[in-house]
């Protein structure tokens, strides 16, 4: 096990190198820069720039070197712990994404609560009553969610909460709570606006978690050890929990690899047409504006947790389910 | 006789009023702790008066509350609150603002007068020091600006001498002319020549030792002091709170934030008529919102006064809102030329289009095949004009001759003009083609951000295609369309037209020749006269244009001015450099129902107007609440 762990841990450093060159070659391929992004925004409205300011902007801020150079900066500032400078902001990446992370996490820690609740009770409920009403009608539900494009949900709840509870439009609370102390009518407010956000990002996770739970479970319930426990007259409830339950939750270990990045990420469409205060739209921003070091760090820390994370899931998985082996093929 | 007794009581209470300046209640806790002196100290010893034409003496007390799409946009309560060394009122006349007055002989020098006693937000004095900070230490310092002072200072790379006069009097002086100079000043983003010398000494090599200046370096994470130095001094990005400013408003939260709150500055120079110091409304708060969310938001009423991101279209949302909400919306004009232009890339790369579209008459041609009025019907609900790109009807240079040149939709004539330059011979669709037998099939590349501008277009095509010209539309980004345009491989685009749709003769009229590479018609020769790169004008018209544009820098009175600007517009409207297809659109403003002196019908645009600048922003008021 101890061997296994290093060995992964090896590997991730010249994954993580790949990666990097990935996302900064990437980053760089649209034509042009973020100073003549910058620009070409100042004069849609209105604004002007004159020369030898960006030419003193883009000294300043290295996009002189060829991008190889630039490359090699940032890596090694990256791996010292500095993330860069941002553009757009004028502060240094850590300050932008900073404020906004614990925003993030909540709503996203929220999302996935919310996910689980709606989609245990019914993958259950659907595999125990294959074929039935029920798991057709709630299956159907879940679909629903998972096909209705979510901005649209979003700006349809937007909509509805404005019109019948008088939410404020978008964002996570009422504005004179921004930057403000926390207190109970702070937090009255984000739970106010809380619910859209995890209601829309966690309806389209349902689907997908209802139908992979509601398989395995169908596979386990057909055992000749179920029909054997039943035969002996188990309940029904401790029949389900006991066993077949936790066997086909391996699949929910193993989505631990993609969660992590998410819930750092925040589900970026979303987030813009709410105006949440998360890193998504932040993310968005930065690549739109070719904001080269902000958008380039952020997509570094994803893939860092991703990476990070598919090793945590299958370290879980090799522990809690003694039949996977960690060495593939050895004994077949 | 009554009456007569309760007029002279009336004068003599405001007699006595303007005597004893009122104190502005919000900040009466502070004077009385003594945290600041009272409002007669905080004024100059003789404050900006506002003239108050039209508008109401108000009260004091409340906050704005406004609506932005990204925290960098907070550089816009620059342009808002419009403290200016000269500004432009709402008649578009120069006059001195922070400064009591400016003297200008023959036009090349200019001696500036500071208000004695006039103070930045922080309480320091305001003097010529100030300015011989930014002149020597900043503008001319060979670290801060390797590139020599800012462009709008130098007539053809001559410096002004500048000198200082005493504590509040300070000059420069150059050996021509200099036209650019006061409207530079006057700018929306204006050209800053001082900055608060105490708080930016700081920050500066020249006023520390090396060990303090590297730690300072270093607790601010900056790679050098220039670096430390160009963050900490943004005046106008007001990224750093801490920095003292003359403002009418003064940002309070550090970025990055969702919500700015900007307090009032108590410093401020100007007073209304009755001489209770200016602003009016205590706060000013930005809340960030994405760009899409904004009307909708303003809908609801969550801005107390709201252009930015509103449209025309969605005039009848918020006009809905109304009944709900505690707002109006006024309807205001906007500055541009046109709202929509085509511009025929006359230095395109590619040799044959580079020779069709300097044809004059095929550029006639393709204006005359627009249906404006059609395009004003579908897409505007007939609310816009349809002109051509020329100045606007409310500035003194309109002429109606300017706005319907080659405007009236005239297929048969449009088709005469392109039979009379050799695009005779038609395919099997109908469409020209050129000698070579290829079509004449137009690329039309547009910053595709709004369905607005497609949805024009493609009236355009169908109405281009009567005269057998093909259109393709190319939805691009902005920054793309940008380089396309400077490398010539862009055959037309598409861009708002003259920056400047109210001029009067005595604004600068290089808008209307090739001076700038943004001017999408002739970037190249734009280039060439910005940096000596690029090509030359070839045609002669467009030398003529020139020739005028540098002749106006040097007229002697208002009436040669006048002269000049007329020419130059008539060469504008007979070439069709650029093809407006629509203008005077109209920009919703929405306006809290009690927020008094904001005007109902007004212009909103960037240069000159400043948005909400010229109308004194500081002059909005609150009225109390109907008990």
């Amino acid at each position: 096990m101890f061997n296994y762990v290093i060995k992964r841990l090896l590997a991730m450093i010249p994954t993580l190198i790949v990666i990097s060159l990935l996302v900064f070659i990437i980053i760089q391929l649209p034509p042009g820069d973020y100073l003549e992004s910058h620009i070409a925004e100042l004069e849609s409205q209105g604004e002007s720039v004159d020369p030898a300011q960006i030419e003193f902007l883009r000294e300043e801020y290295g996009l002189d070197k060829t991008i190889w150079e630039q490359y090699f900066v940032w890596v090694t500032g990256f791996m010292q712990g500095d993330l860069g400078y941002s553009f757009e902001y004028n502060l240094p990446v850590s300050e932008v994404i900073g404020d906004k992370m614990w925003l993030t996490i909540i709503v996203s820690f929220f999302t996935i609560i919310i996910t689980w609740i709606i989609a245990f009770p019914i993958g259950m409920y659907s595999a125990t009553h294959p074929y039935s009403w029920g798991d057709y009608g709630l299956t159907f539900l879940g679909f629903l969610g998972l096909a209705t494009p979510n901005f649209l949900l979003a700006l349809v709840m937007l909509y509805l909460a404005n019109q019948y509870f008088g939410t404020s439009i978008g964002g996570l609370m009422d504005e004179q709570f921004i930057d403000q102390p926390w207190s109970w009518d702070k937090l009255v407010s984000v739970c106010e606006h809380l619910w859209i956000p995890v209601l829309v990002i966690g309806t389209s996770g349902t689907a997908g978690m209802i139908r992979r739970l509601r398989a395995n479970l169908l596979d386990e319930l057909r055992k000749p050890y179920v029909v054997t426990a039943r035969a002996k007259g188990m309940g029904e409830l401790k029949l389900l929990t006991k066993y077949p339950l936790r066997l086909s939750l391996n699949f929910f270990i193993a989505d631990i690899g993609s969660l992590l990045p998410s819930v750092i990420s925040g589900a970026e469409v979303v987030a813009v047409v709410l105006s949440l205060p998360t890193t998504g739209p932040i993310l968005l921003a930065a690549l739109q504006s070719q904001d080269m070091y902000l958008a380039g760090s952020f997509l570094m820390f994803l893939a860092i947790l991703t990476v990070v994370g598919v090793l945590v899931s299958d370290i879980l998985l090799a522990m809690l389910d003694p039949r996977i082996r960690l060495q593939g093929g050895m004994k077949k | 006789m009554m009456k007569y007794i309760l007029t002279a009581c009336l004068s003599l209470l405001l007699a006595h009023q303007a005597i004893a300046i009122p104190e502005v209640p919000a900040l009466q806790e502070q004077v009385d702790k003594g945290l600041l002196p009272p409002v007669v100290e905080r004024l100059p010893e003789s404050p900006k008066i506002q003239s108050f034409d039209g508008r109401e003496v108000g009260q004091y007390g409340g906050q704005i509350k406004m609506l932005m799409g990204k925290s960098k946009d907070i550089r816009m309560m620059v342009v808002y609150g419009y403290s200016r060394l000269v500004g432009y009122d709402d008649k578009l006349k120069l006059q001195a603002d922070i400064l009591e007055k400016i003297d200008v002989e023959e036009g090349r020098k200019f001696t500036l007068h500071i208000r004695p006693g006039h103070r930045w937000s922080d309480g320091t004095e305001f003097t010529a020091e100030d300015f011989r900070f930014f002149w020597q230490d900043k503008a001319n310092h060979p670290v801060l600006s390797p590139y020599g002072p800012p462009p709008a200072m130098m007539r053809s790379s001559e410096i002004p001498r500048f000198k200082v006069i005493d504590k509040y009097t300070v000059s420069y002086t150059w050996k021509v002319p200099n036209p650019y100079f006061l409207p530079a000043l006057a700018a929306p983003r204006p050209l800053y020549i001082y900055m608060p010398a105490h708080y930016m000494k700081q920050f500066h090599a020249d006023y520390l030792s090396d060990e303090e200046l590297a730690e300072k370096v270093a607790t601010a994470k900056k790679r050098n002091w220039r670096g430390l130095f160009v963050s900490k001094g943004r005046q106008y990005k007001l990224t750093n709170p801490a920095l003292p400013t003359l403002q009418p408003w003064m940002n309070t939260t550090k970025p990055p934030s969702e919500r700015f709150v900007f307090k009032r500055n108590p410093y401020f120079h100007r007073v209304d008529p009755q001489g209770k110091q200016l602003p009016y409304v205590d706060d000013v708060i930005i809340n960030i919102a994405s760009g899409g969310l904004i009307p909708a938001k303003t809908g609801s009423g969550e801005s107390d006064l709201q252009a930015r991101h509103l449209r025309l279209d969605n005039y009848t949302f918020l006009k809905e809102g109304e009944s709900n909400n505690d707002f109006k919306v006024n309807i205001w004009g906007t500055g541009r030329g046109a709202h929509i232009a085509l511009y025929p890339n006359l230095t395109a790369k590619e040799p044959k289009w580079r020779k069709l579209m300097q044809n004059s008459d095929f550029r006639r041609a393709l204006s005359l095949a627009v249906n404006r009025d059609e395009i004003n019907q579908v897409v505007y609900f007939g609310l816009a004009k349809p002109n051509a790109d020329t100045v606007l009807p409310d500035s003194p240079l309109y002429k109606e001759k300017y706005a319907k040149a080659y405007a009236q939709y005239n297929p048969a004539h449009a088709s005469l003009l392109l039979d009379s330059i050799g695009l005779v011979h038609k395919d099997s669709r109908g469409i020209r083609l050129f000698e070579d037998g290829t079509p004449v099939e137009i690329l039309v590349q547009t910053a595709g951000e709004s369905t607005e501008e497609t949805d024009v277009l493609a009236l355009v095509k169908d109405s281009w295609r009567k005269v057998g010209v093909q259109m393709y539309i190319k939805p691009l980004q902005r920054e793309v369309l940008r380089n396309r345009v400077f490398s010539g491989d862009a055959v037309m685009t598409t861009w708002f037209g003259l920056p400047n749709g109210l001029p009067t003769a005595q604004m600068n009229p290089q808008q209307l020749a090739p001076t700038r590479q943004d001017q999408y018609q002739w970037s190249q020769w734009g280039r060439y006269y910005e940096t000596q790169e690029g090509e030359e004008p070839s045609l002669p018209e467009v030398q003529r244009l020139v020739e005028l544009s540098n002749a106006w820098a040097s007229a002697a009175s208002a009436a040669e001015q006048t002269k000049i600007w007329h020419e130059m517009l008539n060469i504008r409207a007979e070439q069709v450099y650029s093809i407006g297809l629509i203008s005077d659109i109209l920009q919703p403003v929405v306006v809290h129902k009690r927020l008094k002196n904001v005007p109902e019908k007004a212009f909103y645009n960037w240069d000159p107007g400043a948005f909400f600048g010229i109308y004194d922003m500081s002059s909005f008021w609150y009225e109390k609440e109907a008990q």
